[in-house]
C-alpha cells in the first residue's frame, strides 16, 4: 500500500474511531516521519491502518476513561419486580442513571433485560416498583418498531414529527445520525428489504431523532458488523459527553464498551 | 394537526404500496357484482356493498396488525394517543372512499332504476363501519388469521342470515341490507331510516370500540412518572 493512501486511511479510521483531531494529526505526523526516516512499506512498520487506529484509541481510552459522576436524574427505577407466570424475571431491581452518564444491564438470555426496559419505557407494567424519567424519552427496541412498507426517510419524519421537528428537519437529522453509522440510506428502498443489521440502524436513529434526554437501548448493534459497531459506541460516548444519559442493553461488555454503570441481571 | 397528517399519511402509503392488497381489495367487490348482476340486480349491488365492506375491514386489520409494532414507540416520541388513532382512521376512510367512487359509477352507469343516491349513502356507512370494525378486530385478535377468519365468520353470516330476523341487526353491515332494499326495490323511507340510524350507531360504537382499546394498549402506566 502506498505510505500517502496508507496515511490517508490512518487519517479516517483514527476519526472513526474517535480520537481528537489535535491526537490525530500528531500521530499521523509521527507515523509519516517514521515510514519517511525508515523506508519501510507502512503496512509492514504498522500493520493495516484500521487496526492500528484500534490499538492507539484503545490506548488512549484506558488511560483516559473513568466513570462519569453525572448530572441530573434522568432515570430512577426502584423495586422494579416483574413475574411472567410461576417465574421470577426482575426481584427489587434498582437503577439510577443521570445526564452524561451510559449504564449497561449485562445478564443471560432471559434475565429479563429487555423486560426492565420495558417497564423503563412504560411499555410494560411491573408487578412492584416505580420509576421516574426526567426529560424527553427515547426508544430502541430489541426487535421490530419499523413500518414493512415505509422507506427510511419516511420513518425519520414520523418519529421528527412526534418530537415537533419539520420534514426538511426530520430527514436531514435521521441521514447525518445514519452517516454516523456509516449508512447512506436508499430513498426507495421500504423497511421489508432492509438487512436485519441495517434495520437496526434505522431503528437506532429513529430513538436519537430529536435528541431526547434519556435513551433505552435494547441490543440495539444486533448484526452491525465491526466497524458500525465501533461507530455505535463512539456515538454513544458522543453522546454521553453532550450529557445525555443512555441505557444499553447488551450481553457482554469488553474493554471497548466503556461505561459508567453496570447493572448485572441474574 | 401536523401529527395526525404525518400518521395518515404514513398509512397511506403503506396500504399503497400493498400492491397485491389493493388489487384484491378492487377485485373483491366487483367478483361479488358480477356473480348475481346477470339474474338479480338487486343482489348484486347488496353483494358489491358487502363484499367493499369484507375487503376495507380486511384491509383495516392488517393496517391495524402492522401498526402494533410501531405505535409504542411514536406514543414515546411525543404523539398523543388520539392523533394516532384519528390519522389512522382519516388514512382508512379516505382508502376506502376512494375505492368506493369507480363502483357507485359502476352502478350508476350499469343500473337504471335505482336510487342512486342511496346507494352512495350504503357505500359512505359501509366506509365509516368497516374501517373501526377491522382496527377493533386487530386490537382483540392480533394474530391475523383468526381475525381474517372471524371476518369470514361474520361477513357469511351477513350474506346468508335473512335481514328480516331480530338477531341480523346485531351484525355491523344490516344497515347495508335495508338501505339496499330502499334503493333497489324503492319501498318506503322506513327502510332508509333503519338503516341510517344502524348504520351510524354502527360507525359510533366501533370507532369508540378501536379509541377504547387503543387507549388500553398505548395507556401511560401508573408506574412510570415523567417529569
Amino acid at each position: 500500500m502506498n505510505p500517502d493512501v496508507w496515511l490517508s486511511a490512518l487519517v479516517k479510521e483514527l476519526a472513526r474511531h474517535g480520537v481528537g483531531p489535535d491526537l490525530a494529526a500528531h500521530v499521523v505526523a509521527e507515523a509519516a516521519a517514521h515510514l519517511r526516516d525508515s523506508g519501510e512499506p507502512a503496512v509492514h512498520a504498522f500493520g493495516m491502518p484500521e487496526r492500528y487506529a484500534a490499538a492507539v484509541a484503545e490506548s488512549i481510552g484506558r488511560q483516559a476513561v473513568r466513570p462519569s459522576q453525572g448530572g441530573v436524574v434522568r432515570l430512577e427505577a426502584r423495586g422494579i419486580t416483574k413475574r411472567y407466570r410461576r417465574r421470577q424475571i426482575l426481584s427489587n431491581v434498582d437503577l439510577t442513571v443521570r445526564a452524561g452518564q451510559i449504564a449497561a444491564v449485562v445478564g443471560a438470555n432471559g434475565s429479563g433485560k429487555s423486560t426492565l426496559l420495558r417497564i423503563c419505557a412504560g411499555l410494560v407494567s411491573p408487578d412492584r416498583g416505580t420509576v421516574r424519567v426526567g426529560g424527553s424519552l427515547g426508544y430502541c427496541p430489541q426487535a421490530g418498531g419499523t413500518s414493512e412498507f415505509l422507506v427510511p426517510e419516511e420513518h425519520f419524519v414520523l418519529a421528527g414529527a412526534g418530537r415537533g421537528l419539520s420534514r426538511a428537519r426530520a430527514k436531514a437529522d435521521g441521514r447525518a445520525r445514519a452517516a454516523v453509522l456509516d449508512w447512506d440510506p436508499d430513498r426507495r428502498q421500504q423497511a421489508r428489504f432492509l438487512s436485519g443489521g441495517t434495520r437496526q440502524k434505522l431503528n437506532l436513529v429513529m430513538a436519537q431523532i430529536g435528541e431526547p434526554d434519556l435513551l433505552l437501548l435494547d441490543e440495539p448493534y444486533q448484526g452491525f458488523d465491526r466497524g458500525a459497531y465501533v461507530d455505535f459506541w463512539h456515538e454513544l460516548w458522543r453522546w454521553r459527553d453532550e450529557g445525555k444519559a443512555i441505557v444499553v442493553v447488551t450481553h457482554l461488555l469488553n474493554q471497548l464498551d466503556r461505561v459508567d454503570i453496570v447493572l448485572e441481571l441474574t | 394537526m401536523t401529527k395526525i397528517a404525518v400518521v395518515a399519511e404514513m398509512a397511506v402509503r403503506e396500504i399503497v404500496r400493498r400492491r397485491m392488497v389493493l388489487a384484491m381489495l378492487l377485485l373483491l367487490p366487483l367478483a361479488f357484482y358480477l356473480s348475481r348482476r346477470s339474474d338479480h340486480t338487486g343482489q348484486s349491488i347488496r353483494f358489491l356493498c358487502l363484499g367493499l365492506g369484507w375487503a376495507l375491514s380486511t384491509a383495516a386489520l392488517f393496517a391495524g396488525g402492522s401498526a402494533r409494532g410501531i405505535e409504542p414507540r411514536l406514543r414515546l416520541s411525543g404523539y398523543p394517543l388520539m392523533h394516532l388513532i384519528i390519522g389512522r382512521l382519516c388514512a382508512l376512510w379516505t382508502v376506502g372512499l376512494a375505492l368506493s367512487l369507480p363502483y357507485w359509477l359502476l352502478i350508476r352507469f350499469d343500473q337504471d332504476g335505482v336510487r342512486h343516491g342511496a346507494i352512495a349513502l350504503i357505500m359512505a356507512l359501509t366506509v365509516a363501519v368497516s374501517v373501526p370494525f377491522g382496527l377493533a378486530l386487530s386490537a382483540v385478535l392480533p394474530r391475523e388469521l383468526e381475525g381474517t377468519l372471524l371476518l369470514l365468520t361474520i361477513f357469511g353470516l351477513q350474506m346468508l342470515m335473512d335481514p328480516a330476523e331480530e338477531a341480523t341487526r346485531a351484525l355491523p353491515f344490516w344497515f347495508s341490507r335495508e338501505i339496499g332494499t330502499y334503493a333497489v326495490d324503492h319501498t318506503d323511507s322506513g327502510y332508509l331510516e333503519r338503516g341510517l340510524i344502524h348504520g351510524l350507531a354502527a360507525a359510533i360504537l366501533l370507532t369508540a370500540l378501536v379509541a377504547t382499546f387503543s387507549a388500553i394498549r398505548l395507556r401511560h402506566r401508573a408506574h412510570v412518572n415523567l417529569c
